[in-house]
C-alpha cells in the first residue's frame, strides 16, 4: 500500500433547517428540476448519432446550483451520475473558476482523474443564468461516452499510462460566449476515428445544455430566486434526512464485503479486495482500503469513480427509489489509500476503472452481513462490455459500436432473482434491438436467448443470465472487457453460485478463443462471438425450494432434466 | 331515462362510452339537438347495458336513422389487467425465443435493486423458436423450416393454446416468412387467431412490435366478439348506420377495424374525454387544460396543450411498450365506488377496490354494505339528490351505517370519517394531476380544470384547492361528457412503415410509391365510412439528420395521398421543425425513416354545445337549501340547491351550493362562484378574485 488513508465526504453542504420553506413549492420546484433534466436526457436521445448514446443510454445529465451541489438527475447511468459534479468542479477550476466563465461559454472536460472514468467519457458543462442574465443560478451538465477521442485503441484494456487512453480536454472552452470554438472542435475532429459522429453527438449535447439551462432559468423566474433557493436547500435537507434515517436503522458496527477482480488486464493474477462498511449513528463511512496497490494497467478506478460507486449503491439502498440529489450523498464517507486501485495517481492508467462496477456487488453484500434481506444476493457482477469497430467493405467508412450486456440478478430471501437486467451501476442502460444493429453495423446477430441453468440453485433461484452470439459478416475489431470469467455470483444462506460470466471468438474454421479482457482482437469476416452472461447467485438451502416451481422452472426451460436431478432431486421425486 | 328532446326525430350521431359503472349515451340530431341517458353498466356483458342506454333513449326508428354510432370501451384494456386474455404461443426467429422476456434488459425503477419485470403474458414454455431467418436489409438468410412450424403446432396444441402470435426477426422488412407460416398452420388445418407482427407495425424494434403484436393477440378474442355481439344487437335494433370504435390516439376506427386492430383501441374509454376537452379548450381559448373524469371505478386525467390532445407516438401499457400513437391519459383507481377500509396500521385508505355498478355503494341500496366514497359524499350532505335515476335512489341512512364500522375502529365519528374519505381521495387524485404537470415542468396553476364524469363536479374544489387551481370548468352534460367527446370525434385509419432513404426529389418517387401502398393498404383493409365529406389523405414523414437513430414526424404537403412538396421544401420544414424541437440547426443531409399515411374522415357530427341550457328561469324556481358540510370552513352551512338546466348565460350561482343535474351533482363549497358560460359551460374561481 501507498501513502496515508484520505477521507472523502461524498456530498457537499450541510443541513439548512430550512423546514418552513413552502412544502408545495418545494415540491413544485423538484419536479420542476426532474422535468429540466428529463428534457435534456430526451434531447440528448432524440439527437444524438451513436448507438451508444440513443439506445444504450452511455450518458448522464445533471443540474446543479451555484454551490456545484447537484439538484437533479434524468435517470440514465447511474454511475455517471456519481461522478459528473466532480468533473463540473475540475473543469471550473481549470477555466479559471466560476466568474470567469461567461454565460454562453461550454466547458469541455474529460481527465480521467477528476471525471472518474476514462476520456471518451467526455463531461461538458453550461453556466445557468436567470433570464435577465443578472444572477448564476448554477450548471448544467452532460457525461456522454465520445465513440473515439483517439487513445490508442477505441477501447483498451492493455494500457501503460493515461497517455495512451485518449486525447485529454482540461476545462476548455468549446463554445465561448454562445459561439463554437472551432479551434478545439479540429483539434477533436484530428484525434477521432469517428469525427462525424462525435461532432454529431457533441452537438447533440450542445443542444440539450442549452435546453435544460432555458428550462432552469424559466423555473426560477416563475418561483423568484429566492423562493427556489429555499425550496432547493428544503429539497437537499430531505434527501440528506431520508438518507441519514435509513442509516439510523442500521445497527452500528464494522461490516465487510469480498470481492475479487480476475486480473488486471495483463496478468493473469487474480486480485481479492475488501470493502468495509462502518456505520455510526446516522453515518456510513465506506472504506477501500483494503485494496491491492494501483496496477501498471488500466483496471485502477480513480478516486471520483470510487466515490461515485459509494453514492450510488448508498442511494439505491437508503433512498426510497427516488433519485438521488446532493443532500442524499451527504451522509456518506469514502476512506481510500492514495496509489492504491480505488485511488490511483497520475500517470497511472485507468481506462477500465472496472473495480467499482464489482464494488456494488461487494457493498450489498456488506450490508447484508448487518441487515439481513437489504439487498438481494450478488449479480453476475459486471457489465461485459464489448466494444466492436472496423471499416465498411463497401464505403470504407469507419463504424464503431459496443454495448453493455444483461446479468443474472441475485436472489432475494422472498423471491427468485430477475433474469438477464443490466448491472446496477448501469441499471438504467439498454439492449440495443437487433433489428436496430442490423441496419447499422456488418452483422448477423444469431442469438439473444436466455441461458437454461445459469442461475445459481438455491430455495429462491438467482436470475438466469444470457446467451448473445454474432456473426461478423465482414472483418472487424473487437475489445473485450469481461470481469467474473473465473467465479460466478456465490449465493447466500445456502444458495448455490452461478455460471460466471464468459466470451468465446470462433474462427470460420471452428476454431476457439476465449476472451475475456482482450484488446483490438481481429474477428475475421465470418466468424462469430459468443457473450455468455453470468447469473444470479441463489438464496437459502435448493432442497427447501417449492417443487411445484422447480417443475415450472423445468417445463419453462429455465433449467434443465440433468440440473434438476442434481439440485432439487426432492422435486422429481414428486413428478409422477 | 331523461331526455331533452322527444322520441320520434332524426338522430345521426349516437355516442355510448362503457364506464366501470355507467353507461352513457350521448345522441345528436342538427334539427333535434342532444339526447342523453345514463344507465348502469353490466359488466361482464357491456353490451346489454348499451343497448338499455340505445333503447331508452331511442325508439327503433330513431336508431335506424342514426348514421353513425361512435363507441368508447375499456374491454381490451381490461382484459389485458385482470388477465383475461387466451393462453397464447408465439413462434419466433430460432435464437430469439426470449425477446419478450429480455425486453430491453433495463429496469422500471433504476433505483431499486428488487425490481422485476411484470411475468411475460407467454411463458416461456409456449415460445416456440422456429429455424428462419431474415436479414435486416429484407434478404433471406435462411428459409422457413416448416417442418419447425408443424412442431410447435403439435406442442402448443398439447399445451391447449387458445391462438398464435408470430413475430419475426426483420418482419417488418420483409413479411414472407410470417405469412408463409400463417398459409402452414392453416394447411395444417389450425383455424384459431393467428396475429403477424407485421400486420400490427411495419415499424422496427424487436422487442417493441413483439410486445405489441402480443397485446393484440391477447385482447382480441374478448374485443373481436364483445364488437361482434354489439354490432348483432344494433342490428337488431334497427341500427343500418356505421359504428365506430374510438383510438388510443384519437378519432374512430370501425367496428371492423377495431376488431382486427384491438390493439389501437386499448384507450378507447379514456381518450374521448380527451377528444372532448380538447374540443371545449379551442371553443373556449384555453391554452392549457386538465382533465379530470371521474367515475365510478377510476379517475383519469390528461394534460390539453393548445387544445390538441396530448399525443405521443408509443405508449406504455402495463409495462409493455404499444408501437401505436397513443393519447397520453394518466388513469388512476379512484372513483364513486372506491372502498374505505382501515389497514393493519389503523390508518384509514381509500381503494383500490370498488363496488362497481354492482353491488354499488352502500348508498345506491342494492346490497352494497362497503363504504364508498360516495358514501362519504352522501354522509356529508354534498350528494343532496335522492333520484339517481334508473329507480337508483341514495340512501342516507345505509350510507351512515356503512361508515359506521370504520368509525368503531378509529374512534371518529362517521361525518369526520366521511371527511377523511373525501380528502385521502382528493390527494390521491391531485398526486395523478401533479404527475402529468409538475413532473413535466408544468405549473397546474396555470390550467383550467376541466372537470367531468359522474364524480367529477363533486370534487372539483376540493381539487382546486389542493393544487392551488385558479380555474374550474364544468362542461354541460357533465356527467356524460366522455360520450360526448365521442361525437367530436373523425374516423381515422393509418398505416406506417419504416423505409429509410435520402431525402432527395429522385427518393421522393419511391416514398410515394410507399403511400399508394399504404393507401391501397387502408383502401383495401379499412372499411368504407359513410361520410359527406370526403376523405382526407394525410402523408407524414419521420425524418432525420443521417447518422441519427430518431425522427421529427413532420406533415408533408400532398394531394390525394401523393407529395407535392419537393425535397428541398421538406428539408426547409424539417430543419424549421427541429429548431424549434432542440433549439440548434445542422447543416447534415437529411433521411427518411418512416412513413405514415392517414385517412381522416370528418364526421362533423358536433362542433360545439347547441347550449342546452336558456330554457329554464335562472335556477329560482328549484332553489331550495339543504345542510351540508363545507370542506373549505370544516362546518355544515346551508347550500343553496339550484337545478342548472334553469341556468342562463351569464348567471351566477355563489357558493356554498350545490348544482343539480340529471347526469352529475357540482358541488361547490364556500367562496367559491360559478358563473354560466354562453356555450352552456360552468366556469368556477374564487370569489376573492384570486383565480382573475
Amino acid at each position: 500500500m501507498v501513502g496515508t488513508a484520505e477521507v472523502h465526504r461524498a456530498g457537499k453542504g450541510e443541513l439548512s433547517g430550512l423546514v418552513d420553506a413552502d412544502p408545495i413549492t418545494t415540491e413544485v420546484v423538484r419536479h420542476g428540476l426532474m422535468s429540466c433534466a428529463e428534457q435534456m436526457k430526451r434531447t440528448v436521445i432524440r439527437t444524438s448519432f451513436s448507438p451508444v448514446i440513443y439506445e444504450t443510454l452511455d450518458f448522464a445529465v445533471a443540474i446543479y446550483d451555484d454551490r456545484m451541489r447537484m439538484l437533479a438527475q434524468a435517470p440514465t447511468l447511474p454511475f455517471f451520475m456519481g461522478v459528473l459534479s466532480m468533473a463540473v468542479d475540475a473543469a471550473l477550476e481549470s477555466a479559471g473558476g466560476a466568474d470567469a466563465v461567461q454565460p454562453g461559454d461550454i466547458l469541455l472536460y474529460n481527465v480521467p482523474y477528476e471525471t472518474g472514468s476514462h476520456p471518451p467519457d467526455a463531461a461538458l458543462a453550461m453556466p445557468i443564468f436567470s433570464n435577465d442574465g443578472q444572477v448564476r443560478l448554477g450548471y448544467a451538465a452532460i457525461m456522454a461516452h465520445w465513440l473515439d477521442i483517439g487513445a490508442k485503441d477505441p477501447y483498451c484494456t492493455d494500457t501503460v499510462d493515461v497517455y495512451q487512453e485518449g486525447t485529454k480536454f482540461p476545462g476548455v472552452r468549446l463554445y465561448q460566449a454562445g459561439k463554437p470554438n472551432e479551434d478545439v472542435f479540429k483539434i477533436i475532429k484530428a484525434n477521432s476515428r469517428m469525427p462525424r459522429m462525435v461532432v454529431g453527438d457533441i452537438n447533440a449535447q450542445i443542444a440539450a445544455l442549452q435546453m435544460g439551462a432555458r428550462a432552469v432559468a424559466d423555473l426560477v423566474e416563475r418561483h423568484g430566486v429566492q423562493p427556489f433557493g429555499q425550496a432547493v436547500e428544503r429539497m437537499l435537507d430531505h434527501g440528506e434526512m431520508m438518507v441519514r434515517d435509513y442509516i439510523s436503522r442500521i445497527p452500528n458496527g464494522r461490516y465487510v464485503g469480498q470481492g475479487m477482480m480476475d486480473d488486471n488486464g495483463v496478468d493473469d493474477t487474480p486480485l481479492p479486495f475488501e470493502i468495509a462498511v462502518e456505520v455510526e449513528d446516522t453515518t456510513v463511512r465506506l472504506d477501500f482500503r483494503n485494496a491491492p496497490a494501483a496496477q501498471p494497467t488500466p483496471i485502477n478506478a480513480v478516486l471520483p469513480a470510487t466515490i461515485s460507486c459509494s453514492r450510488v449503491a448508498l442511494s439505491m439502498l437508503a433512498g426510497g427509489g427516488e433519485p438521488p440529489n446532493e443532500g442524499h450523498f451527504r451522509p456518506i464517507e469514502v476512506v481510500t489509500t492514495p496509489g492504491s486501485m480505488f485511488h490511483p495517481l497520475p500517470p497511472s492508467p485507468c481506462f477500465l476503472g472496472w473495480p467499482v462496477v464489482q464494488a456494488f456487488d461487494v457493498i450489498f453484500s456488506a450490508l447484508t452481513q448487518a441487515m439481513p434481506g437489504t439487498a438481494p444476493a450478488w449479480s453476475g457482477g459486471d457489465i461485459l462490455a464489448m466494444v466492436w469497430w472496423g471499416e465498411r467493405e463497401r464505403t470504407g467508412e469507419a463504424w464503431i459500436d459496443g454495448c453493455p450486456h444483461p446479468v443474472g440478478q441475485g436472489a432475494s430471501g422472498s423471491a427468485d432473482g430477475a433474469n438477464a437486467l443490466m448491472h446496477s451501476s448501469e441499471s438504467a442502460t439498454r439492449l440495443t434491438p437487433v433489428e436496430v444493429w442490423e441496419t447499422r453495423n456488418p452483422w448477423v446477430v444469431e442469438k439473444v436467448e436466455l441461458a437454461q441453468d445459469s442461475g445459481g440453485p438455491g430455495q429462491f433461484r438467482g436470475g438466469v443470465g444470457l446467451d448473445v452470439v454474432i456473426r461478423a459478416t465482414e472483418d472487424a475489431w473487437l475489445t473485450s472487457v469481461v470481469e467474473r470469467t473465473r467465479n460466478g455470483a456465490p449465493g447466500v444462506d445456502g444458495g448455490g453460485g452461478a455460471r460466471p460470466n464468459g466470451v468465446t471468438l470462433e474462427y470460420p474454421d471452428g476454431t476457439p478463443r476465449s476472451l475475456s479482457k482482450a484488446t483490438r482482437v481481429h474477428v475475421p469476416k465470418g466468424a462469430t462471438v459468443e457473450v455468455r452472461t453470468g447469473g444470479g447467485g441463489g438464496h437459502g438451502p435448493p432442497a427447501e425450494r417449492d417443487p411445484e416451481a422447480v417443475l415450472d422452472d423445468l417445463a419453462d426451460g429455465y433449467i434443465s432434466t440433468s440440473e434438476a436431478e442434481r439440485c432439487y432431486p426432492h422435486a422429481l421425486g414428486r413428478r409422477d | 331515462m331523461s331526455k331533452d328532446q322527444s322520441k320520434g326525430e332524426r338522430v345521426s350521431v349516437g355516442g355510448v362510452d362503457v364506464g366501470g359503472t355507467f353507461t352513457d349515451l350521448v345522441a345528436y340530431d342538427p334539427r333535434a339537438g342532444l339526447t342523453v341517458t345514463k344507465v348502469r353498466s353490466t359488466h361482464p356483458k357491456p353490451e346489454v347495458g348499451v343497448m338499455k342506454a340505445v333503447g331508452d333513449a331511442l325508439d327503433a326508428a330513431a336508431a335506424s336513422e342514426l348514421q353513425y354510432f361512435v363507441h368508447g370501451t375499456t374491454v381490451g384494456l381490461n382484459a389485458l389487467l385482470e388477465g383475461e386474455g387466451p393462453r397464447l404461443a408465439l413462434l419466433s426467429t430460432r435464437g430469439f425465443r426470449d425477446v419478450l422476456e429480455i425486453r430491453r434488459g433495463d429496469r422500471d425503477e433504476p433505483y431499486n435493486l428488487f425490481w422485476r419485470p411484470p411475468p411475460t403474458l407467454i411463458p416461456r414454455r409456449l415460445r416456440f423458436s422456429i429455424s428462419e431467418r431474415i436479414w435486416g436489409d429484407g434478404s433471406v438468410l435462411t428459409p422457413l423450416a416448416e417442418d419447425d412450424v408443424r412442431e410447435a403446432l403439435e406442442a402448443l396444441r398439447a399445451q391447449e393454446a387458445d391462438a398464435i402470435v408470430i413475430a419475426f426477426l426483420n418482419a417488418y422488412a420483409n413479411p414472407e416468412h410470417e405469412l408463409a407460416a400463417e398459409q402452414i398452420l392453416r394447411g395444417l388445418g389450425y383455424d384459431g387467431e393467428i396475429t403477424l407482427s407485421h400486420r400490427v407495425s411495419r415499424e422496427y424494434r424487436e422487442y417493441e412490435r413483439t410486445a405489441t403484436t402480443v397485446v393484440n393477440g391477447y385482447i382480441q378474442p374478448v374485443v373481436s366478439e364483445y364488437l361482434g355481439r354489439l354490432e348483432d344487437a344494433l342490428a337488431g335494433y334497427g341500427f343500418g348506420g356505421t359504428a365506430l370504435i374510438m383510438r388510443s390516439g384519437g378519432g374512430a376506427l370501425t367496428f371492423g377495424d377495431g376488431r382486427r386492430r384491438p390493439f389501437e383501441t386499448l384507450l378507447s374509454g379514456p381518450v374521448a374525454g380527451v377528444e372532448g376537452a380538447a374540443a371545449i379548450a379551442r371553443q373556449m381559448d384555453f391554452d392549457r387544460v386538465i382533465t379530470a373524469d371521474v367515475g365510478g371505478t377510476s379517475f383519469d386525467t390528461a394534460l390539453v396543450v393548445d387544445g390538441r390532445p396530448p399525443v405521443k407516438h408509443e405508449g406504455t401499457i402495463v409495462g409493455l411498450p404499444i408501437q401505436t400513437t397513443w393519447v397520453d391519459v394518466r388513469s388512476i383507481g379512484a372513483g364513486g365506488g372506491s372502498i374505505a377500509h382501515v389497514d393493519a396500521g389503523k390508518l384509514l385508505r381509500v381503494g383500490p377496490r370498488s363496488a362497481g355498478a354492482d353491488p354499488g355503494p352502500a348508498a345506491y341500496g342494492l346490497g352494497g354494505t362497503e363504504p364508498t366514497v360516495t358514501d362519504a359524499a352522501v354522509r356529508l350532505g354534498m350528494l343532496p339528490v335522492d333520484d339517481l335515476g334508473e329507480g337508483l335512489t341514495l340512501d342516507r341512512d345505509r350510507a351512515e351505517a356503512a361508515l359506521a364500522p370504520l368509525a368503531d375502529q378509529l374512534g371518529l365519528s362517521t361525518v369526520e370519517v366521511a371527511r377523511g374519505v373525501v380528502a385521502i381521495v382528493t390527494a390521491k387524485m391531485a398526486d395523478a394531476i401533479r404527475e402529468i404537470t409538475v413532473e413535466r415542468g408544468e405549473d397546474p396553476r396555470r390550467a383550467a380544470l376541466l372537470a367531468f364524469g359522474g364524480a367529477g363536479p363533486l370534487f372539483a374544489t376540493q381539487l382546486a384547492d389542493e393544487l392551488r387551481l385558479k380555474s374550474i370548468v364544468i362542461p354541460p352534460l357533465a356527467g356524460t361528457f366522455s360520450a360526448w367527446g365521442l361525437l367530436v370525434a373523425d374516423a381515422v385509419r393509418t398505416a406506417s412503415r419504416t423505409r429509410i432513404v435520402g431525402l432527395a426529389d429522385a427518393a421522393l418517387e419511391e416514398v410515394n410509391a410507399v403511400f399508394a401502398e399504404l393507401f391501397g393498404e387502408i383502401g383495401a383493409t379499412a372499411d368504407a365510412v359513410d361520410a359527406a365529406q370526403p376523405a382526407q389523405r394525410e402523408t407524414v414523414l419521420d425524418l432525420r439528420y443521417v447518422g441519427q437513430e430518431h425522427c421529427l414526424t413532420v406533415e408533408v404537403e400532398s394531394e390525394d395521398g401523393r407529395l407535392t412538396a419537393d425535397a428541398e421544401s421538406i428539408q426547409r420544414e424539417f430543419k424549421r421543425e427541429y429548431v424549434r424541437a432542440y433549439g440548434v440547426e445542422m447543416d447534415d443531409p437529411v433521411e427518411i425513416v418512416g412513413i405514415r399515411a392517414f385517412v381522416r374522415r370528418r364526421l362533423h357530427a358536433v362542433e360545439s354545445f347547441a347550449g342546452p341550457n336558456g330554457n329554464g328561469d335562472g335556477g329560482q324556481a328549484a332553489a331550495r337549501e339543504v345542510e351540508a358540510y363545507s370542506l373549505r370552513r370544516r362546518e355544515w352551512c346551508a347550500f343553496r340547491v339550484v337545478e342548472r338546466s334553469g341556468l342562463h348565460a351569464g348567471d351566477v350561482v355563489e357558493g356554498p351550493a350545490i348544482v343539480v343535474e340529471s347526469t352529475t351533482t357540482t358541488y361547490l363549497d364556500a367562496d367559491y362562484v360559478a358563473k354560466t358560460e354562453p356555450n352552456g359551460c360552468l366556469t368556477v374561481t374564487l370569489e376573492s378574485g384570486e383565480g382573475e
